[in-house]
């Protein structure tokens, strides 16, 4: 952070500085006479150059040091990770060949093991299955607590859960932990989907912390989602009505093993239900809760369907479709946009809408007005808008943990009738992006909050890594997903496009937000990239337009201009030498008035000699430049001689004037006189640097 | 001592005037860049406060047009067939529309494709305006800068960058044609007034290639191959012709007709139509009088030679315009179109226009310039003159037009303030003048440069020019001083205007509505993208809307669903036809829209929260297209009153009542409160309690309202079965089951059914 705070500082110092640069390059063209501004400008443009190499340097030195700081520790982040996540890593093609096999014939093992153990698995019995069957969403929830013994004489390792094969396709989650711990520590036990069989239903292989051993018992508590399970019944209602949805469910719990003792417990959302199958007995009901069993020694596969019909006006959200873009920025930020399709997949809307009726009463019972969606705290930025604009009925409130975003959508949803939104956030990446040296990880979740009891029927997640990023390693969260081939993306400044990894997932729950990891290399030099990319183009641009600005692309050879400009070049030339004569004479005048104080002619002749010497070589000067313009000018030449004609005047006026002086020291002349004549040749003096003034300003 | 230091003054003086240039240069440069920028940023206020999307209704087309040819690519938009128009009709959009915009926008997103950054068009149309007219600002520089002098240019071009005349139609949010169009006009004029300075091939070629841009912009184009054959011909008329003159207008007509011939919307337009025959006439005209102005060279010895071709060009004048007047007759040109006749009715003057609001200060400048200019004259101040006097006319006219005056009121006067400033602006005053920078806004300092800029080239002209211009010397100092604060305040009150003016009346957006609460908070009113929203989401994608045609373009662009008419009025009667539909009972409507295979029907209503624009008070336009169309079905006078009074409350006519826009805008309405203290069904628009209440709608059922009622949308139920499905069913499989090829003896109900629903629709095609 500090590194890029620091470029950041000195990439707009050094900009600033060539601003400057370029300014005085600008001005020094204009004022001849301060072109010691071009050496500014260039030692400026060194000063760029050198910080921009010094940073370069450093950046190399850095960066070789910790590669080799990285050949020590390599293994170490590598192993760490692949271990716990190993039955669910799907890792990039980049891996190499060794690894694959390693874990090919991990599997054919583990695979025989299976297969050796699924013939003697038949010892274990459920004796006790209290199972909770949770219809109050519209995701019926089993929650299923079994204590399971092992009436066989090997170790046992897996337990099955049997989905049945009507419900096949609506289990859209399966989870188990040991019931009994220690609640904060419990781990998820790995969940293993096996082929379906087509009369028995589908397989889940939970797989048991530790072996149990002959006559021991284990307490599970297992947790299944269905989705899609629910009818409607009616299909369809008027604004008016009540929803009604009709579920069919076993009474048993479904399970290979033989089961002991079981109940099942189902909680309504209200206690009005329309009908409910009453066997088989005891069936009991009371308020929104109907408890089928306690039944004992349940045959292994029993099924007894009973069906439900009841009232359920809770939203019946559905995401069809789920878009999430990841994109992640070295420069301290990941955004985050969802582009969703939601519908209300309740009972259809038959009929008219009434907004009287909606506004008046209310007795809109299964429309959705507006649900919420929880985003993780340090998102900023936070925007909802669709195809045609900005939604301007949602509210953002900041939590201690979280950001609550309400989301309305336009209009309030009814049976049937879908939306279409984007949400889209920014988080700081130094929560959810860790790094050493050149290895990056991305740990983030993999899908997130949309709304409470969510089902997304389609989830795609694509994680746009930053440019240069190599070894691009995905571990997925502990559930099944599709990933599919890379993608490439180009936005601002690439050139050779960001990696996008693309996952897919079906039927994604609540219970499935769970962070994935992605583990990439990325030079830290190559963050230098898109600066340079700017920095470069600015730099030759300003260089083009100081090399243009002293080219000339005229055709034809312009002479008048060109003398014109030789000309001026020697005026300028001639105006220095003025200034240079003008303070000769004021030196003699000062000589003058010393001799006349101190009357020491020596020292006076000496200075005298001296500065006459010093305006001889200003008038040889002066006859060189009128040699040089006679080319170009006659009438700049004339002018030079009348300057050096009254140069003459003027050095004969000092003369005579000097002669004064010496009579007047010496006593040959009396003071009045002498004071008259001085004035006389002050003022002729005067009137010449009048004459020299005027024909210097003609230019 | 004395001459040492007059010569070090001297010099540095001198030094300071050679270098003045490059400063110049410089500081013209930042001034040109703080006018594009503050002409940018003064047209954000509807971004700022509301969003960045498409804000007007109108432009919703041209938005989808251009999303259309960003998807399909350019030759898929030309051969665009839009079957979301003018159900069953459809629209041929490529040849029907000028491409301008949408290629330029499209442009614009593909370059910043090419280098890879990703930005959305919609983007690039919100704000395509707000940058032309930077653009405009800096080709409005150039114009004034070759009229009179670049000191003026920077007036001018600040001046354009903030009248409230030009950002009324360029703020952000407002994608219409004229957006780029008057930076294209002024930028062809620009041109043109280089190329008869210059009189050579390639300025004139560029004037038409810019000329060629303005064809595919804007309709107005009209404007400038009127104008410009107007400034030759009175060049012509005060004895100015020369060379460069005939160079450049030949070649600019014969390229510029020939490019403009390109755009499929303008075709033959240009050799058909009686607007572009000025243009052909003087160019005609212009030959001959170069073919006898090159004899009379020839043949000056000859006697009466004057006299001879003044005959000449006289004769071939009169012969030219018989020739067009014949061709017109005839029906090889066209004659004037309407909307051009509608130029010459002053009728419209009469109402008020809102010149003061839109040009402030500079409509006071602007007869000063103009005369600046008239004393002043050469050859390219006639033309602005000529601008200056027809924009004026058509401003007056009609309203619209007062986009194409605004820029010309800016350069006059700007050329006004600058000369006056020339006068009274000194080194004195300069420094004062300064003072009182540090109390402006940011949007001031553009100005501010300026005066500060030329107030120092002033100051070094006076300077140069003192010794012999002693005449200037009975203003006294103070009395500059304060002409020039006064001119600096007058300045100042017109930036603070047209700030106002553009923030308060032309950056509110349409699709959304501002109400302030009683607390003095804001609420917006988004019933319009509600409502599309949940046609675009909520209803079959082929489903047919039938709505007034002010909404066609927004239903058609927002919605994504098919319009029966819309804002490209082309069909009268189709629109009629809707207009009858609206206007007519619910049985006949229904027999309208069944045959228009309507689906859907919207209307708005702003009964509820009191919004005035709603479709009953536009109702008796619909009742007049209808009546103008079909005069035997609906009478105008039908829906007033026996005192002739349009009205919805008790004393309203019972065929009003009745019609289906009055049941539609009011069904159940009368079951409402909008206000404690009324009685329900109290309509705030209006201010009174409806006339008809509790009645049922039969043929069509309330689909959607939007949240405060102003959009409402019903769908048509279709034919109601005769018999019950379930048991026509069955009795059809078993009598087809029975005896499935002999029996045909009408128990076949659903066989029987469309032949009843046919004959209606026979019925109903001949009425």
């Amino acid at each position: 952070m500090c590194a890029q705070q620091f470029v950041y500082i000195l990439g707009s110092f050094n900009l600033f500085l060539a601003g400057i640069a370029v300014i005085c390059v600008t001005h020094a063209e204009n004022h001849p006479e301060h072109y010691s501004l071009v050496y500014i400008a260039i030692s400026i443009f060194i000063f760029y150059m050198g910080t921009i190499l010094v940073i370069i340097m450093l950046q190399i030195i850095e960066t070789y040091q910790e590669q080799n700081q990285l050949a020590l520790e390599i293994q170490i982040p590598v192993l760490k990770i692949l271990v716990p996540s190993q039955s669910n890593a799907i890792i990039d093609e980049n891996l190499t060949i060794p690894k694959e096999m390693i874990r090919f014939s991990v599997l054919c093992i583990f695979l025989a093991i299976v297969f050796v153990a699924g013939q003697e698995q038949d010892n274990l019995i459920n004796t006790n299955v209290e199972r909770t069957l949770d219809l109050v969403s519209h995701l019926p929830k089993e929650t299923i607590s079994v204590t399971i013994e092992n009436r066989g004489t090997k170790a046992v390792r897996y337990y099955d859960y049997y989905a049945e094969p009507q419900h096949v396709n609506d289990v859209a989650f399966v989870g188990a932990v040991v019931k009994g711990k220690n609640t904060d520590d419990q781990a998820s036990l790995p969940i293993k989907q096996e082929a379906t069989d087509k009369t028995k239903g589908a397989i889940y292989r939970i797989e048991l912390p530790s072996d149990l051993r002959a006559g021991q018992t284990i307490t599970l508590e297992i947790e299944v989602v269905h989705a899609n399970a629910l009818r409607m019944y009616p299909e369809e209602i008027t604004q008016a009505e009540r929803q009604l949805v009709l579920y069919k469910t076993n009474a048993y719990y479904y399970s290979r093993y033989a089961t002991t003792t079981q109940k099942t417990i189902v909680t309504l959302p209200t206690d009005r239900a329309e009908s409910y199958t009453q066997t088989p007995k005891p069936v009991a009901k009371s308020e929104q809760t109907i408890t089928y069993g306690p039944y004992e020694n349940v045959a292994a596969l029993a099924r007894n369907e009973i069906s439900l019909h009841y009232e359920n006006n809770n939203a019946f959200l559905t995401v069809s479709n789920i878009k999430r873009w990841i994109e992640v920025s070295h420069w301290g930020n990941i955004a985050v946009e969802e582009t969703i399709d939601i519908y209300h997949s309740g009972a259809k809307l038959k009929g008219s809408f009434s907004r009287l009726d909606f506004q008046r009463k209310q007795d809109s019972y299964s429309a959705v007005k507006t649900f919420k969606t929880s985003l993780p705290a340090s998102a900023r930025d936070v925007y909802y808008r669709d195809e045609i604009g900005n939604v301007s009925t949602s509210h953002v409130r900041e939590m201690q943990d979280q950001v609550e975003v309400e989301i309305r959508p336009r209009f309030p949803l009814y049976g049937g009738w879908r939306t279409h939104y984007i949400l889209g956030y920014n988080v700081p990446s130094y929560q959810y992006l860790f790094n050493k040296g050149n290895q990056y990880v991305l740990k983030m979740r993999l899908v997130d909050h949309v709304y409470d009891d969510q089902l997304l029927e389609q989830a795609t997640i694509k994680i746009i890594l930053p440019e240069h990023a190599r070894n691009i390693e995905f571990y997925a969260p502990p559930y099944d997903v599709q990933r599919l081939p890379n993608e490439k993306h180009y936005t601002y400044l690439d050139t050779v496009g960001r990696p996008v990894v693309v996952i897919s997932k079906r039927n994604v729950l609540f219970q499935h937000i769970q962070d994935f990891e992605i583990h990439y290399t990325f030079d830290k030099i190559m963050l230098f990239n898109e600066p340079m990319l700017i920095v470069i183009p600015l730099f030759g641009l300003f260089c083009l337009v100081i090399i243009l600005a002293r080219l000339n692309f005229n055709i034809s050879h312009n002479e008048s201009s060109e003398s014109r400009m030789r000309i001026q070049a020697i005026w300028e030339q001639i105006v220095e030498n003025n200034i240079k004569r003008s303070s000769f004479y004021q030196k003699l005048d000062d000589a003058l008035n010393a001799y006349k104080t101190n009357k020491d002619l020596k020292i006076y002749n000496e200075q005298r000699k001296k500065l006459e010497n010093e305006l001889k070589n200003v008038q040889q000067d002066l006859t060189t430049l009128q040699t040089k313009i006679k080319a170009d000018s006659a009438d700049s030449s004339e002018k030079i001689a009348e300057l050096q004609r009254l140069d003459a005047q003027q050095r004969e006026i000092q003369l005579a004037l000097s002669g004064h002086t010496e009579k007047l020291v010496t006593g040959k002349m009396q003071k009045q006189p002498y004071l008259e004549q001085e004035q006389l040749l002050r003022n002729k003096v005067r009137d010449i640097n009048a004459r020299v003034t005027a024909i210097i300003n003609q230019y | 001592m004395t001459t040492v230091n007059d010569n070090s003054s001297e010099y540095i003086t001198n030094s300071s005037s050679s270098s003045s240039a490059g400063l110049k240069s410089l500081i013209t440069v930042i001034i040109l860049i703080c006018v594009c920028i503050s002409g940018f940023i003064s047209r954000l206020f509807s971004i700022i406060r509301f969003e960045s999307v498409i804000h007007e209704f109108d432009p919703w087309f041209n938005y989808r047009s251009t999303v259309y040819m960003t998807d399909n690519g350019f030759y898929n938009f030309l051969n665009w067939f839009d079957d979301l128009a003018w159900y069953p009709l459809g629209r041929i959009v490529g040849g029907t529309v000028f491409p301008g915009l949408m290629v330029t926008s499209g442009a614009i997103h593909w370059f910043f494709h090419m280098i890879n950054i990703p930005i959305h068009i919609r983007e690039i149309c919100v704000f395509l305006a707000p940058i032309f007219s930077g653009l405009t600002a800096l080709a409005t520089y150039l114009l004034t800068k070759e009229l009179w002098s670049k000191r003026a240019g920077l007036f001018a071009a600040a001046f354009i960058a903030i009248a409230p005349g030009y950002s009324s139609r360029s703020v952000a949010g407002s994608y219409d044609n004229e957006a780029i169009a008057i930076f294209a006009l002024i930028f062809t004029y620009y041109l043109w007034i280089r190329s008869i300075k210059t009189g050579s091939i390639f300025w004139s070629s560029c004037t038409a290639l810019s000329y060629f841009y303005m064809v595919s912009a804007w309709g107005g184009y009209v404007f400038i191959i009127n104008l410009i054959p107007v400034h030759v011909g009175f060049l012509l008329l005060l004895g100015r012709y020369s060379l460069r003159l005939y160079v450049s207008y030949s070649i600019f007509y014969i390229l510029g007709l020939i490019l403009s011939m390109q755009i499929p919307f303008v075709g033959f337009q240009p050799v058909r139509t009686s607007e572009h025959m000025i243009a052909a006439g003087i160019f005609i005209l212009l030959q001959a009088y170069t073919f006898f102005d090159y004899l009379y060279n020839k043949l000056r010895y000859v006697r009466n030679i004057e006299t001879i071709f003044f005959n000449l060009s006289v004769i071939i004048s009169i012969i030219v315009f018989a020739i067009v007047v014949l061709l017109t007759y005839t029906g090889y040109i066209a004659p004037w179109s309407g909307r051009f006749y509608s130029l010459w009715d002053t009728s419209y003057a009469a109402k008020h226009i809102p010149i003061i609001i839109n040009l402030h200060l500079l409509i006071c400048l602007y007869p000063v310039g103009a005369w600046f200019c008239v004393k002043d004259l050469n050859d390219e101040r006639v033309f602005i003159l000529l601008y200056a006097v027809f924009a004026s006319y058509f401003a007056g006219v009609m309203i619209r037009l007062m986009l194409t005056l605004t820029p010309c009121v800016c350069i006059l006067a700007a050329i006004a303030l600058s000369k006056t400033l020339d006068y009274y602006a000194d080194a004195e005053s300069s420094e004062m003048v300064s003072n009182y920078d540090d109390s402006v806004s940011i949007c001031d300092e553009v100005e501010n440069d300026e005066n500060n800029q030329y107030l120092d080239n002033n100051a070094q002209n006076i300077d140069e020019t003192d010794d012999n211009d002693d005449d200037q010397n009975f203003l006294t100092s103070n009395i500059k001083i304060i002409v020039v604060t006064c001119i600096a305040m007058m300045l100042l009150l017109f930036i603070v205007h047209c700030t106002w003016i553009t923030a308060t009346a032309y950056s509110s957006p349409s699709i959304v509505l501002v109400s302030y609460n009683s607390d003095g908070t804001r609420a917006i009113v988004d019933d319009y993208r509600e409502a599309y929203y949940w046609l675009r989401q909520n209803t079959p994608e082929k489903a047919r809307i039938m709505s007034w045609w002010d909404y066609g373009y927004q239903i058609a662009g927002m919605s994504n669903r098919t319009v029966l008419v819309d804002n490209n009025t082309w069909n009268n009667s189709h629109i009629a036809l809707v207009g009858k539909a609206m206007a007519s009972n619910e049985t006949e409507a229904y027999k309208i829209m069944t045959m228009l295979d309507v689906d859907y029907i919207l209307v708005i209503f702003g009964g509820v929260i009191g919004f005035s624009g709603d479709d009953i008070n536009k109702f008796l336009w619909m009742v007049r297209i209808a009546e103008g169309e079909h005069p035997k079905d609906i009478k105008e006078n039908n829906y007033f009153n026996d005192n002739k009074e349009y009205r919805v409350d008790k004393s309203g006519s019972p065929i009003l009542f009745n019609c289906l826009m009055y049941k539609l805008c009011y069904y159940r309405f009368g079951e409402l409160y909008t206000d404690s203290a009324q009685p329900s069904g109290f309509d705030r628009t209006r201010s009174v309690e409806i006339g008809h209440k509790n009645f049922d709608l039969e043929h069509v059922e309330e689909a959607y309202t939007s949240a405060n009622w102003i959009v409402r949308i019903y769908r048509v139920k279709k034919l109601s079965n005769r018999f019950q499905a379930k048991d026509a069913l069955e009795k059809l499989t078993s009598s087809l089951s029975e005896e499935s090829f002999e029996k045909n003896d009408g128990k076949g109900v659903i066989l029987n059914k469309p032949h009843v629903k046919k004959g209606t629709k026979k019925s109903m095609r001949r009425t």
